[in-house]
């Protein structure tokens, strides 16, 4: 029969650090994971809206087409013809390079974004940016993008500018960050006001980075010559969405 | 008041024994350690037990050498005029001659020596003592103080009257400061070089550096046969010894009158020095070493602001969104629904697949019609040609017949 020793009694002593940095770490991390969950929950919300504006803009797209249907059609059976509005917006695309160009021009096309060859830029319609794209006329081509090439030119090939900085425009945030004050929040509302020339056209345009384009699978036909001459340069209204198809 | 480290000083003939215990550590081991300085002066001082050498100055000009000049198809250097002889016409004088004086010949005057500031030798002879009382440094400078019983190792002043070097091995081994000797016994190689052959033969590692204080003491007599100990006075305290070669920590042995007089010679931070006229030992940096504690402390932790995370704005990789559905549905929920939607659409212009199978049924059907009428084609094309295969074999041997004849 072994007697059972009388045990030391020892106190567990926690070092004071460990006690200190146990209690900061514990409440770093509580704070860390609160934050995340209304981050979440927040999210969750955001989406929901993105989705709503989304299909709103889809709906208001089929509505302008449909629109556009009846009113050719309406104009037929009377006999006469219908003019659809002027297009407010313009794709420009750089197709000569940086060398030998004239002062006044390369200016220009500095303030049109387009740095590059190949490079692509929006262009409000009025009356000030008409007479510089006349100006640089012979070294881009241009004309009215369909919606279509629109989405594709930002969806695949969208980069923002932040802080000087290209950004790649991978989730809505990038967009949020910078646009979130002028109440464009999601890829779609981008698209929308681009589409559309909204009141926030500005500062959409801003926030987008030329667009980047590879050159055209299938070649231009001439660049020294006009478009209108069998070439490539100037104006070729809706044909330029054929042109970006190749080159986005 | 914060606590003095305290030392024991150890009997000289029992190591076991104390002789008088806690002892106060004088405030030179208090000295911050400071390799930068020491290491400065080290290389400084180290200049200054050097004899002035020279080169002989009419080395390699003891000719009467002109260049020929120009125009005879050889280098424009100086030659040995003369004739007769294989030297007559080499070239001479230039450092890149054979038998060329040297470039910059060594002169005397020659600056051997160097000055260093007495603050900064003070400091560095402080530093180098501070070492010797902190035994990684010493272990890490080489000596073997394992069965050493204390760093720094203070004995009573007995050990000053030894005379026999009997006595000094045998105290030395009390104290397990001989395996320090013997590591110098055994580690004494010939010199590799010249200098082997100019006096320099061995080269010989340090041991035990033995510090008395009375001028009377006669133990360097008994210790200067051993190898690899030195020993000195502690007002003369050297740092070419307290450092050898620039690297703190000599293990030091101090005698009990040498260690108590450290105070007067370096001050404390209390008091300057009186020998070392108007010395202030190196004062540190930071006094409290405990980083961890100064972290965790409250007055600093209030002040500290929260680690920042790295916000990452976009991901790394750009994916495209017309291939990419996951990288569509984070830009456009609506996607997902639009995708549905286009997929039921194509799904609803296909009426069913029951009529896919009535086709497949027919067209076996058909197959196995036509296979029939290709079969009874097949077997009238067969006697066609056989038939007309015939009739050219009638034809042929009938000529042939024809032919024969004639």
């Amino acid at each position: 029969m072994s007697q059972k020793k009388p045990q030391m009694q020892v106190e567990q002593k926690v070092p004071e650090n460990i006690v200190k940095k146990t209690a900061r770490d514990t409440k770093l991390r509580e704070a860390v994971a609160k934050r995340r969950t209304e981050r979440l929950a927040a999210n969750k919300t955001r989406r929901a809206q993105w989705e709503k504006n989304a299909q709103a803009y889809e709906n208001e797209y089929k509505a302008a087409d449909k629109s556009l249907i009846d009113n050719i059609r309406k104009a037929k059976s009377e006999g006469g013809f219908y003019v659809p509005a002027e297009s407010k917006l313009i794709l420009v695309v750089r197709i000569r390079g940086i060398n030998t160009l004239n002062p006044q021009v390369r200016q220009t096309l500095r303030l049109l974004k387009l740095r590059q060859l190949h490079n692509a830029a929006f262009v409000r319609v009025n009356k000030a940016t008409i007479e510089m794209i006349r100006k640089v006329e012979p070294y881009v081509t241009y004309g009215y993008p369909s919606r279509a090439v629109i989405k594709n030119l930002i969806y695949k090939r969208g980069y923002a500018k932040i802080n000087g900085q290209r950004i790649p425009i991978t989730n809505n945030n990038v967009i949020e960050q910078q646009l979130g004050k002028v109440g464009i929040h999601s890829i779609e509302d981008l698209i929308h006001e681009i589409v559309t020339v909204g009141p926030n056209f500005k500062e959409a345009n801003r926030f987008l980075w030329a667009f980047k384009l590879r050159g055209p699978r299938g070649g231009f036909i001439a660049k020294r010559k006009s478009f209108i001459n069998q070439g490539d340069w100037g104006n070729r209204e809706d044909l330029i969405n054929d042109l970006v198809k190749r080159m986005i | 008041m914060t606590s003095v480290p305290l030392v024991s000083v150890f009997s000289a003939d029992d190591s076991s024994k104390v002789t008088a215990k806690h002892i106060p550590l004088p405030a030179v081991f208090q000295t911050p350690i400071r390799p930068d300085i020491v290491s400065f002066v080290h290389t400084n001082i180290a200049k200054n037990r050097r004899q002035a050498h020279a080169v002989n100055p009419q080395a390699g000009m003891q000719h009467s050498a002109e260049s020929w000049g120009t125009g005879r198809a050889v280098a424009r250097i100086p030659r040995v005029s003369g004739s007769g002889t294989h030297r007559s016409g080499q070239a001479a004088f230039g450092n890149q001659c054979r038998k060329g004086r040297m470039s910059l010949p060594i002169k005397v005057w020659r600056r051997w020596h160097r000055r260093v500031n007495i603050k900064q030798k003070r400091h560095a002879a402080a530093t180098a003592v501070a070492a010797t009382g902190i035994v990684p440094l010493v272990l890490a400078r080489g000596h073997r103080i394992s069965q050493v019983p204390q760093i720094p190792l203070v004995v009573e002043d007995k050990i000053e009257s030894y005379e026999k070097t009997t006595d000094a091995l045998n105290f030395l081994k009390r104290f397990g400061a001989f395996e320090d000797v013997q590591k110098v016994v055994s580690t004494k190689v010939v010199r590799a070089g010249i200098s082997k052959q100019r006096g320099k033969k061995y080269r010989v590692r340090k041991g035990p550096l033995v510090v008395y204080f009375n001028e009377n003491a006669k133990l360097l007599k008994a210790f200067r046969n051993v190898p690899g100990v030195e020993v000195v006075n502690v007002t003369r305290l050297n740092l070419l010894q307290l450092a050898p070669g620039g690297q703190l920590g000599r293990f030091v042995i101090w005698t009990q009158s040498a260690f108590a007089h450290l105070d007067k010679l370096f001050g404390t931070y209390r008091y300057t020095s009186i020998i070392k006229d108007g010395y202030q030992l190196l004062r540190p940096l930071i006094t409290n070493p405990d980083l961890a504690r100064i972290i965790n402390s409250n007055q600093v932790q209030e002040k500290v602001q929260p680690a920042k995370t790295t916000k990452v704005l976009h991901e790394v990789q750009k994916k495209n969104p017309l291939k990419n559905t996951k990288a569509m549905d984070r830009l456009n929920p609506y996607a997902k629904k639009q995708r549905a939607a286009a997929v039921a659409a194509i799904k609803a212009n296909t009426k069913g697949t029951k009529k896919i199978k009535k086709n497949k049924a027919l067209k076996k059907a058909s197959r196995a019609a036509y296979n029939k009428v290709a079969a009874s084609l097949n077997d009238a094309t067969k006697a066609a040609v056989q038939e007309e295969q015939d009739i050219k074999v009638k034809y042929f041997s009938v000529q042939k017949g024809a032919a024969q004849t004639e």
